[in-house]
């Protein structure tokens, strides 16, 4: 009977025990978790488990009755949709409506034929199904949409929008924000001597490195070719400065290995802050970040440089 | 409909309910004996109280559990009781009180008779 029913945990709020003792157990056999709760309050705590997608509520109960119930999952709206369903010994068409309106799926009256119960809670399941598919659907476009396929950072579109959102919040509040712009030495030499593929792995390997050096809210994206950008919010040049140094130090470290060999390649890196621009914008931080970046191009690679360009700020390489 | 009033228990319609599983809904029956002795015990204090509120719960939830386990006689009279809280009436109350504990007393007896 329950092969086609994935497991799947129920919430059962009731407050009356045989009634909820008789669901409970005919659930079970249908293959569901069961989860009980015997007032409106253990319901609502109950509720707010990720796994818990369908809820069967009883109308009548201490605390918060279930109609008042719906209305809290439905105001409250959880990342993903709970299948609510009510139960009650009343049949006039108005508590119908009330339960509906407050946010119910479906409405069942007491005492349940349990054959019917258990066909509704496949229409919810049903329900659950294809949001979940839309969901990760969803999830998928959003993905595509912003990220870059080949190294998973995030791509030039979304760096750049936020790098502009970033700069107005920093603009408001006061932090600095800064930008490191950076990309592989020699790169080309890598692609035409080794192949495309080895310069994938390179740069995919790179992006990894990266990623794992930032901050949780630093956010990393490809700009284009082999040009990525890191855009760290509250973070100031100093700062910038040191975080670029031990980025490049760590890249040049890494025995990248490709295909059996192992392949060593270093990055040059140029950043700017918003605190050492006139009315910084998007635009204007990077043309800063680019300047800085070609000072360490110039200066011999693999190595930091920072806007404004000063002397002492093009490290030497140290390794 | 006038014949299922006339038992205190439909049996076949609760055994339906549990899928056939005699023990159960002895199991279920237990609990009834128990949530009964608490919410007549209840009733009795909600009616002293003049709490119609307490009354018309008390009797809405009694009803509940009468109805899971086809107890018709049962769940008639804790209907009146639900109605007689909802309508602030003591005297049904105390009538519906009286009349759960005659049904209650049929319903026992019955279950005792195999």
């Amino acid at each position: 009977m329950s092969e086609n029913l994935p497991n799947r945990t129920i919430l059962v709020a009731e407050d009356d025990p045989i009634s909820r003792r008789i669901l409970e157990k005919n659930l079970k056999s249908w293959g569901y978790e069961t989860l009980l709760a015997n007032d409106g309050r253990g319901a609502w705590e109950a509720i707010q488990r990720p796994d818990v997608r369908l809820a069967l509520l009883d109308w009548m109960m201490p605390e918060a009755d279930g109609p008042e119930i719906c209305r809290r999952i439905r105001e409250a709206k959880k990342g993903k949709y709970t299948y609510i369903l009510l139960l009650t010994a009343r049949d006039q068409p108005q508590d119908i409506i009330t339960g509906l309106q407050a946010g119910a799926d479906d409405y069942m009256i007491k005492p349940v034929n349990f054959l019917e119960l258990k066909t509704r809670l496949q229409t919810g399941q049903r329900i659950i199904d294809l949001e979940d598919k839309l969901l990760q659907t969803q999830a998928q476009m959003t993905e595509l949409a912003t990220k870059d396929g080949l190294t998973k950072l995030w791509n030039r579109t979304f760096i750049m929008k936020f790098l502009d959102e970033e700069l107005i919040r920093a603009g408001r509040t006061g932090s600095p924000l800064s930008l490191i712009m950076l990309d592989l030495d020699f790169f080309k030499k890598i692609n035409d001597e080794r192949g495309h593929r080895t310069g994938d792995e390179v740069l995919m390997r790179i992006a990894e490195i990266l990623t794992k050096g930032v901050r949780p809210y630093d956010k990393i994206g490809r700009y284009g070719g082999d040009e990525l950008m890191l855009v760290l919010p509250n973070c100031d040049r100093g700062d910038a400065g040191l975080i670029a140094e031990r980025l490049r130090r760590e890249c040049a470290a890494e025995q990248i290995r490709v295909y059996g060999k192992v392949i060593n390649v270093t990055i040059s890196a140029g950043c700017a802050s918003s605190d050492h621009l006139v009315r910084p914008t998007g635009d204007r931080i990077i043309q800063a970040c680019d300047k800085a970046l070609y000072r360490a191009k110039a200066a011999g690679r693999n190595r930091v440089s920072a806007f404004p360009i000063r002397k002492t700020m093009a490290r030497r390489r140290t390794t | 409909m006038t014949a299922e009033r006339g038992i205190p228990m439909n049996k076949a319609e609760a055994l339906d309910r549990v899928g056939g599983d005699k023990t159960f809904l002895q199991e279920l029956l237990n609990m009834y004996a128990t949530q009964y002795a608490e919410k007549t015990s209840a009733m009795e204090n909600a009616i002293h109280a003049a709490d119609f509120q307490a009354i018309r719960d008390l009797g809405h939830s009694l009803k509940g559990s009468s109805a899971n386990l086809s107890l018709p006689r049962l769940q008639y009279a804790a209907f009146d009781m639900e109605t007689a809280g909802l309508e602030k009436d003591l005297e049904g109350a105390l009538k519906a009180l009286d009349r759960l504990e005659q049904e209650y007393r049929r319903l026992k007896d019955y279950l005792g008779t195999p």
